[in-house]
């Protein structure tokens, strides 16, 4: 009836995830009965749970994407103390099998459900918005992207209690990944959780690039979107091509796992090597897909606060592709080790430093679009500049490791570990907090607090180097990845330092927190009155913070590279607003509970893959079938917003712009 | 929405799959998917029964399966992606383009990678042989 499933799932036996998870049910069971008692379900399902509205979307998966950062940033204070505790002949507080489940469910947390939703939903917010259009293409569609996301999330963590999550790294090598070396549910946790993920992340991906090419308003011609949308388009490109890959890999290892195939095993000619080769023809795409949106946030950003166009946007969009093409011709570089010899090691070796050109000459066009420019330091010009810094160290570092004598010596080591980290937590994670910064009054309407957010920039900065730094030094001193009990005592005080800074971006994390917390209470004082807070040049800042529905009541007229900047200088050189447009009735598409039934059916399909509860999966895929059908046969698609209503909605905001045109200079 | 149709940059480009702006392709409606599918399952029905037959010299087998694979997915995209050579297909030729140097760069990588590995490495099957 069960399948594998009994009650020796439940690890009774282990304190510390029962503790965390009961910790966990706590808090979730007094976050649903306080919605209940204050009766908010309603508001949540129809304003919330069910929109297809791209700005709210974009919203849930932040949020999606800022909860899965901290839980996975739990998981580095268990491993972090845990691997103080384990030197010498003291064992640390967690036995192997547990540490392994720890450091694959952090990996794959932070990338997959962490940074992945966080980058998607800032691009899912602001895209259609800097466009100026209404909304992505297919509204329901990314309705249903999102709610799989989060399907694939809940899997995961999931695992945490009831049976165990994979122990063979973020990326499961085979044959370790194969039934003979890892018999338990684990592997398949992931599995199942990553597929469901990924077709949400393949749809959305679709979905983006069909919006940028087919959906600009009028006049916004390819050269003239805001290079957000091009870094967009370049990720959502990448995703389009490189996600597939992934999907038949996990395929072939579930043929392997479940139907005894021999895709990858060490018998019956199978080849565990092409597995490595398969996954990182993928995986090294990835890491573009997600720091190619951080580099368009920071474009943004340089330009806004240094009160100046972008410099080189031609060069940056030529630099953007020429990233998208190269990435798929470097993923050789995470196997030097494994033996394809000399030309193939040479060849992958050049292609992966050539790549790091297209990055320099991004680096190049931030200073310059900072010379000479008025230079403000706002929270997320803190985050650009700390990145500029710290990603020319890790792109180094990469470069380094990309000459394949010296990664023989490197690989695997705590050194690589620090230049990922660099890159990706410079990289990305720095340009999410840069954007959710930058655009966080946009989504509703008052500012962060400027005191908080600049505490939790240096804490989370200084920590960062601190624990990266480390890192690299005791991975010089030959220290490998994935320890779970370290003999050298000589690498100890490295590892110490390394806590300490884990525990002062502990308190960054804290503060950011916090930064909510006070904003949320001081939003009166904090209020964007105009929609414009930083004096912007693209489109989403001439709409009213919060943006309506329909974003913009008549679509702009694009004349030029900075759509919002020049629009704005006419109306301070003439001392007056655009004319007041014929406003017409808007039709926008109307919610849908598609997504998050769609969703609901795949958890259960996952789950009863995961134990083997035949019945329930064919149950659930037919549900999933069933509410698809539901959809496709709807007749009411769209609803309409009267002529009146816009133009109220519109009045406020003219009234608004008015008010910083009397106030002279640009607010 | 039917704003964004009229509102949209590029007038005279479709999306795949779009009908009614193609009207000068040389097979629409019902009738192209006909053929379509009538072809795709001649190629999949072929792929799987030639091999029995004995019609195909023994090692070209799997030349004939690949070049057999290629056509499919031309019927593909001729038939049911509306992959034509139009002026009205920019798009959708740009991102076809795209698609086929990646599969490229993917298929070629991975078979110079794997081919060379083979060169370089013992497998199993050798090291039992050797240690005979
Ligand atoms: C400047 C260009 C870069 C170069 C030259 C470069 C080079 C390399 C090399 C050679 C390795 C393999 C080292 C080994 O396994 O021994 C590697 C690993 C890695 N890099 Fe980079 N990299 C660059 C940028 C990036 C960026 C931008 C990201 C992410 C945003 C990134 C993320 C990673 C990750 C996640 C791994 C290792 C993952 C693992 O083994 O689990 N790299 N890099
Ligand atoms: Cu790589």
């Amino acid at each position: 009836m069960f399948g594998k499933l009994d009650w020796s799932a439940i690890p009774f036996d282990q304190p510390i995830p029962l503790i965390a998870a009961a910790a966990i049910g706590v808090i979730l069971a007094a976050v649903l009965g306080w919605i209940t008692v204050k009766g908010h379900w309603p508001y949540l399902w129809n304003e919330w749970i069910t929109s297809v509205d791209h700005k709210r979307i974009g919203v849930m998966y932040v949020m999606l994407g800022v909860v899965m950062l901290v839980r996975g940033f739990s998981d580095v204070m268990l491993m972090r103390t845990h691997q103080a505790a384990a030197f010498g002949a003291s064992q640390g507080y967690l036995p192997p099998e547990h540490y392994n489940q720890i450091f694959s469910a952090h990996g794959t947390i932070m990338i997959f459900f962490g940074s992945m939703p966080f980058i998607i939903g800032l691009m899912n917010f602001v895209v259609p918005l800097q466009l100026g259009v209404r909304d992505v293409a297919f509204p329901t569609l990314n309705s249903v992207s999102f709610w799989l996301t989060a399907s694939g999330a809940l899997l995961t963590n999931v695992s945490l209690v009831i049976g165990e999550f994979a122990r063979t790294g973020w990326l499961p090598y085979a044959p370790l990944s194969e039934t003979s070396y890892s018999p338990g549910v684990g592997v398949d946790y992931y599995l199942w959780a990553l597929q469901i993920a990924g077709v949400g992340t393949l749809m959305s991906g679709v979905n983006l690039v069909t919006t940028i090419l087919k959906m600009r308003a009028p006049g916004m011609g390819y050269l003239r979107m805001p290079m957000f949308c091009w870094t967009a388009l370049g990720s959502n490109m990448l995703i389009v091509a490189a996600f597939p890959i992934l999907t038949a890999t996990l395929a072939m290892l579930t043929l392997d796992r479940y139907l005894g195939f021999h895709f990858f095993t060490n018998e019956a000619g199978g080849n565990p090597m092409m597995f490595m080769n398969l996954i990182w023809a993928w995986g090294h795409p990835e890491v573009y897909i997600l720091v190619l949106p951080a580099f368009g946030i920071f474009s943004e950003v340089f330009s806004t606060f240094s009160s100046k166009p972008l410099f080189g946007y031609r060069s940056m969009v030529l630099a953007t592709l020429f990233i998208v093409v190269v990435s798929f011709t470097v993923w050789l570089h995470h196997f030097f080790t494994m033996g394809a010899g000399g030309d193939v090691n040479a060849f992958f070796g050049i292609s992966t430093s050539v790549i790091a050109v297209g990055t320099g000459v991004k680096v190049f066009n931030w200073l310059f679009t900072m010379y000479g420019g008025r230079v403000r330091f706002d929270t997320p010009m803190l985050w650009a500049l700390a990145f500029v810094l710290y990603f020319v160290v890790g792109g180094m570092t990469g470069v380094l490791l990309a000459v394949p004598p010296a990664d023989f010596l490197l690989h695997n080591s705590m050194f690589l570990v620090a230049h990922f980290h660099n890159v990706i937590v410079g990289g990305v994670i720095f340009g999410a907090m840069a954007g959710y910064e930058y655009w966080f009054p946009k989504a509703f309407g008052f500012r962060l607090d400027e005191g908080w957010g600049k505490l939790a920039f240096w804490l989370t900065v200084v920590g960062t180097v601190v624990v990266f730094g480390a890192f690299y030094i005791v991975g010089l001193e030959g220290m490998t990845r994935r320890l779970q009990h370290i003999d050298n005592l000589a690498w100890y005080d490295w590892i110490m330092v390394a806590l300490a800074g884990t525990l002062l971006i502990a308190g960054g994390v804290l503060a950011q927190i916090m930064q909510l917390v006070v904003s949320i209470r001081h939003r009166d004082r904090l209020r964007d009155e105009t929609g414009d807070p930083w004096d912007g040049r693209s489109l989403e800042w001439i709409t009213p913070s919060p943006p309506p529905v329909f974003n913009f009541p008549v679509l702009p007229d694009v004349h030029g590279e900075e759509a919002y900047w020049e629009i704005k200088q006419r109306a301070i050189e003439q001392q007056q607003l655009s004319e007041v447009p014929d406003y017409q009735p808007i039709e926008m598409p109307r919610n849908s509970p598609t997504g998050v039934i769609t969703a609901f059916f795949c958890t259960f399909v996952g789950f009863a893959l995961i134990w083997h509860i035949w019945w329930l999966a064919a149950l659930g895929l037919v549900g999933a079938y069933v509410t698809f059908v539901v959809f496709a046969w709807r007749d009411e698609v769209e609803f309409e917003i009267p002529a009146e209503e816009v133009e109220r909605i519109d009045r406020a905001r003219r009234e608004s712009r008015q008010v910083i045109l009397e106030r002279g200079a640009p607010a | 929405m039917s704003d964004h149709k009229r509102l949209d940059g590029d007038r005279n480009d479709s999306a795949p799959g779009d009908e009614g702006v193609n009207t000068h392709e040389p097979l629409s409606g019902v009738k192209g998917y006909a053929i379509g599918l009538a072809l795709a399952s001649l190629l999949t029905a072929a792929a799987f029964i030639l091999p029995g037959t004995g019609l195909i010299w023994g090692p070209a087998i799997p030349a004939a399966l690949v070049v057999l694979a290629i056509a499919q997915m031309g019927i593909h995209l001729v038939f049911f992606l509306h992959i034509t050579t139009g002026s009205d297909n920019q798009n959708n030729v740009i991102a076809l383009a795209f698609g086929v140097l990646i599969v490229a760069l993917v298929v070629l990588g991975s078979v110079w990678i794997m081919n060379h590995l083979h060169h370089q490495l013992m497998t199993p099957a050798d090291m039992m042989r050797m240690m005979r």
